[in-house]
């Protein structure tokens, strides 16, 4: 790298501020042409708030930017893609029901003579730029049809159809299969050989360290270093993120495995109008008390999917038996399961989760609310006690009950809506991917909760994206693969090589 | 930090907690206070005028509360001028139906009796009751969006009650589309206190559900986020029966009181647009359209707010108010929901009053829309051009000087 080049991308001290809050601190750093850039942080470490900055969806803040060496101020993301900047971001931005190609020149479509659409030129266009990126897809299907992973692409063709040549990529592979995963890398070789510029945001080091020519990472809205791939190591990265040592997490000595509490046989899904018939087909286990069971699959395998068939929450009727404490049980409705002492976090927290509206306090009694008064009428000291012990024993971090739930941050909402459902005195605690959006030191407080949690005698079923987080706190592991169960690991057989190859070893079990 | 901090600091004072509502009251006593201004009739007849206001707002809040409860558990109730009219006619019919048979062969329906008249009220409330739970079904069971289950009730209900009125007045031998209710007994609900402790009872029912009962809590709930409330184990589909069935019931028994107050139920010419009012009211007084935000008290004093401000315009233009009523409204409307989203905005981000093109085309619409105002109530065609011009080169200077500001800052 020649130190005399302009930079593409030059950060110089910017600030943004939010009322209260403080998003990013005096960050300056280069970005020079051609590189893979990564940035690396836990969450709320200020990267997509400098990705927003860098690609116009944030107009206002302090300090100056500098792309090619001339200052710019995007005042939307046009602006910014009119200069070469895109952004493909975790949650893919597609109109669903228009084609692909339609969406690749949305805004700018293509005219005939007559200033009508060009459908047949935009189709080619987008089948050129599709084909450039191995993805085979049809440019007429709608967007909505297409896998998560040739959405993504059709999201990158959109951006090399706007010839852009700094590309930044939030989490691109969190959604992805493993072969998806590789036709990415692949991809992004392409990109770097047509000379363009890459931020590249992600938590997974392994990744960071196959792509990366530089690593920058941030802390609580700084900047801490900016690093060459060369010189440094993932550990160091870890530690320069966190800031601080994570404490080894001893988790596993004499947890107390219990009898049988919850069975499951032969459960079934269907998945109506779907080529693949079933969301989730015959699966069975059993779950013992004190025992934290972990399911690990891919996106798409069903993990949500059978947690809302246990929860009485799916919206087909599943079919096979369960049996709570060897008596059958079929919810049809999430309070038939709630009453019947099975608890579930949901996954997406601030869609399924919490009352945005709503202050800790009603967030955490939420569904507790009968036991506090008699009549159906509420008794607000009652309601005060519960939630105060709730806060005490989950360590919830808040000014106060009466702030409101959308002030904590992640990790905080999480174990508020955890308390809300140990109100309840669960017999099943169901967790779906409870540290999504969590940052590192409160992951670690929410492992050690399940621990406590299980050593009380509740019984734990844990989905999660993310393997270490598994074999860190389960007794066992399942691994779903498109919706069957292709495998069951205890902890000492468990490593991440053999559940990622069970996890997609879906080819050899179709029947 | 936070940790150490156990005791409940954070608990907002009661100032800042009914800021809504107290506003609201600065407002109305505001409103008076001009209205006092520019004319004498509230100190030469307060009693007459002060029952006036305090039956119309109660008339109106009746149902208002019903919609308010709709529209924090998440929906929208656009049926109630449409169920007033019908439970209204509802109640003249079983009236005429069940009086006893005149000299000249007609019902005779002055005099039915105390019981005739129960069994008609309650028929009148029943259909309440009956119009909710089609919509909780139309909404829940064949997953119609309350928007348009309700627009159904409200063109149909309506034009359903013309024709039942004539039906059964044809079978009673004199066809007509208006049915009167003349019956003494009924007409005591004309008395002006009659409708105000019918809404303030109600007031207090509604604000001890939706403050007080856990039902209350789970229709916040369902309001702010129907997916997470059914995952908390809460039945939405019983709430939504219960929220739409209030909205319609209220809409009832104000279709009984207004039926006793003009002493007939007429489809043609009754309750018409009031579901509007009933929706702004209950914007003015706080609830967000978005669901899962509002008071009762905020809805009592946004109907109460409404109702000043209406009279106020009567009594200042001295001309029939209810050809102003709509201009009121929707500019009350404007002016509250605008207000609220501002101060939910704050100071977090310099938004532009007038954003590019259609910035530049909004200040002739504004300047034209205060010219005629100001013409309508002046009655002075010079007045209304000189406010248009000067609002035309005011806002126009508030464009430019916006445009400037932006070009300095990139």
């Amino acid at each position: 790298m020649n130190a005399n080049e302009t930079p593409m991308i030059s950060i110089q001290s910017v600030t943004k501020r939010y009322p209260g809050v403080v998003a990013l601190e005096d960050v300056s750093f280069d970005i020079m042409p051609g590189e893979l850039h990564s940035i690396c942080g836990e969450n709320g470490a200020g990267k997509s708030t400098l990705m927003k900055i860098l690609s116009g969806v944030i107009p206002d803040y302090e300090g100056q930017l500098l792309i090619r060496g001339t200052p710019v101020r995007f005042r939307n993301t046009r602006s910014a893609e009119a200069a070469g900047v895109s952004i493909i971001h975790q949650e893919l931005n597609l109109v669903e029901q228009l084609s692909a190609s339609a969406n690749v020149f949305l805004g700018r479509e293509l005219r005939s003579g007559l200033g009508l659409l060009d459908q047949r030129r935009m189709n080619a266009e987008t089948r050129k730029l599709l084909q450039e990126l191995e993805c085979d897809v049809d440019p007429q299907s709608p967007a909505g049809s297409l896998r998560v992973g040739d959405q993504q692409l059709l999201e990158i063709a959109k951006a090399l159809s706007l010839n852009t040549d700094i590309l930044i990529m939030d989490e691109p592979t969190s959604a992805l299969t493993e072969s998806e995963v590789e036709r990415l890398y692949r991809v992004i070789e392409r990109l770097r050989q047509r000379g363009v510029t890459i931020l590249y945001i992600s938590h997974k080091m392994d990744e960071v360290f196959r792509l990366s020519d530089r690593i920058t990472v941030l802390r609580d809205g700084r900047h801490v270093e900016t690093l060459n791939r060369a010189d440094t190591s993932p550990r160091e990265i870890t530690h320069l993120m966190v800031g601080r040592e994570i404490d080894a997490m001893n988790l596993q000595d004499a947890r107390e495995i219990g009898d049988v509490v919850l069975e499951v046989r032969q459960l079934s899904r269907p998945w109506p109008g779907h080529a693949r018939a079933w969301r989730l087909r015959d699966i069975s286990f059993k779950l013992r008390r004190g025992e934290i069971l972990g399911i690990a699959g891919l996106m798409g395998a069903g993990r949500t999917e059978l947690l809302e068939c246990l929860f009485g929450a799916s919206t087909e009727a599943c079919q096979g038996q369960v049996y709570l404490e060897d008596r059958p049980v079929r919810f049809r409705h999430p309070s038939d399961a709630k009453n019947a002492g099975i608890a579930m976090v949901t996954e997406d927290r601030k869609r399924l989760g919490i009352f945005a509206q709503m202050t800790v306090r009603e967030n955490i009694s939420m569904c507790n609310l009968q036991r506090t008064g008699v009549a159906g009428i509420l008794r607000a000291g009652q309601e005060r006690t519960m939630v105060q012990d709730s806060i005490q024993r989950l360590g919830v971090k808040t000014a106060g009950m009466e702030a409101a739930i959308t002030s904590l941050s992640g990790g905080n909402q999480q174990k508020t809506i955890i308390g809300r459902w140990l109100l309840t005195n669960p017999k099943v605690l169901l967790l779906d991917d409870p540290t999504r959006g969590v940052d590192v030191g409160a992951k670690a407080e929410l492992y050690r909760l399940m621990d406590t949690l299980c050593r009380e005698g509740i019984s734990i079923i844990l989905t999660s994206s993310e393997l270490p987080e598994l074999l860190t706190v389960s007794d066992r592991i399942l691994v779903l693969a498109e919706g069957r169960l292709t495998a069951e690991f205890s902890r000492q057989e468990a490593t991440e090589q053999k559940i990622m190859e069970a996890a997609t070893a879906t080819a050899a079990h179709t029947d | 930090m936070a940790n150490a901090k156990r005791t409940d600091s954070t608990s907002p004072g009661w100032a800042t907690r009914y800021r809504n509502e107290l506003g609201l009251v600065l407002a109305v006593i505001a409103v008076i206070g001009v209205t006092l201004l520019f004319n004498r009739d509230y100190l030469m007849q307060p009693g007459r005028n002060f029952q006036d206001i305090v039956q119309q707002t109660a008339l109106l809040g009746i149902f208002s509360l019903g919609a308010a409860i709709v529209i924090i558990s998440g929906g929208i109730d656009l049926s109630s001028g449409s169920v007033i009219v019908f439970s209204g006619s509802t109640c003249g019919l079983v009236m005429l139906l069940l009086a006893p048979v005149g000299d000249n062969g007609q019902p005779d329906a002055t005099d039915v009796g105390i019981g005739v008249v129960a069994i008609a009220i309650g028929a009148a409330i029943l259909v309440g009751l009956i119009v909710g739970t089609f919509h909780t079904w139309l909404i829940t069971g064949v997953k119609l969006p309350p928007f348009v289950a309700t627009l159904a009730s409200l063109v149909g209900l309506r034009s359903l009650a013309k024709i039942l009125n004539q039906a059964v007045t044809a079978e009673l031998g004199n066809q007509v589309t208006k049915v009167r209710a003349e019956d003494l007994h009924f007409l005591k609900l004309r008395e002006w206190w009659v409708a105000p402790v019918v809404f303030l009872v109600l007031g207090i029912l509604c604000w001890f559900l939706m403050n007080r009962t856990v039902i209350g809590r789970h229709l916040y709930a369902l309001g702010g986020n129907e997916d997470a409330a059914r995952l908390s184990g809460i039945r939405t589909d019983l709430l939504k029966w219960l929220a739409y069935s209030i909205g319609a019931v209220t809409a009832s028994i104000a279709g009984i009181l207004y039926t006793a107050k003009i002493t007939a139920a007429d489809p043609s010419t009754m309750a018409v647009g009031y579901e509007l009012s009933a929706i702004a009211a209950s914007v003015v007084g706080g609830c967000s359209l978005q669901g899962g935000i509002g008071s009762i008290p905020g809805v009592m004093l946004g109907v109460l707010f409404l109702r000043i401000v209406m009279d106020a315009v009567a009594k200042i233009v001295q001309a029939g108010s209810d050809d102003y009523q709509g201009l009121i409204v929707g500019f009350l409307v404007v002016l509250a929901v605008a207000f609220n989203e501002m101060r939910r905005q704050n100071s977090g981000t310099r938004k532009e009053m007038f954003p590019g093109v259609l910035g530049f085309c909004t200040v002739p619409i504004l300047a034209l829309l205060m010219g005629i105002i100001v013409f309508v109530f002046s009655k002075q065609i010079s007045f209304g051009l000189a406010t248009g011009i000067v609002a035309l080169l005011g806002l126009l200077a508030w464009k430019l000087w916006e445009v400037f500001r932006i070009k300095r800052t990139v």
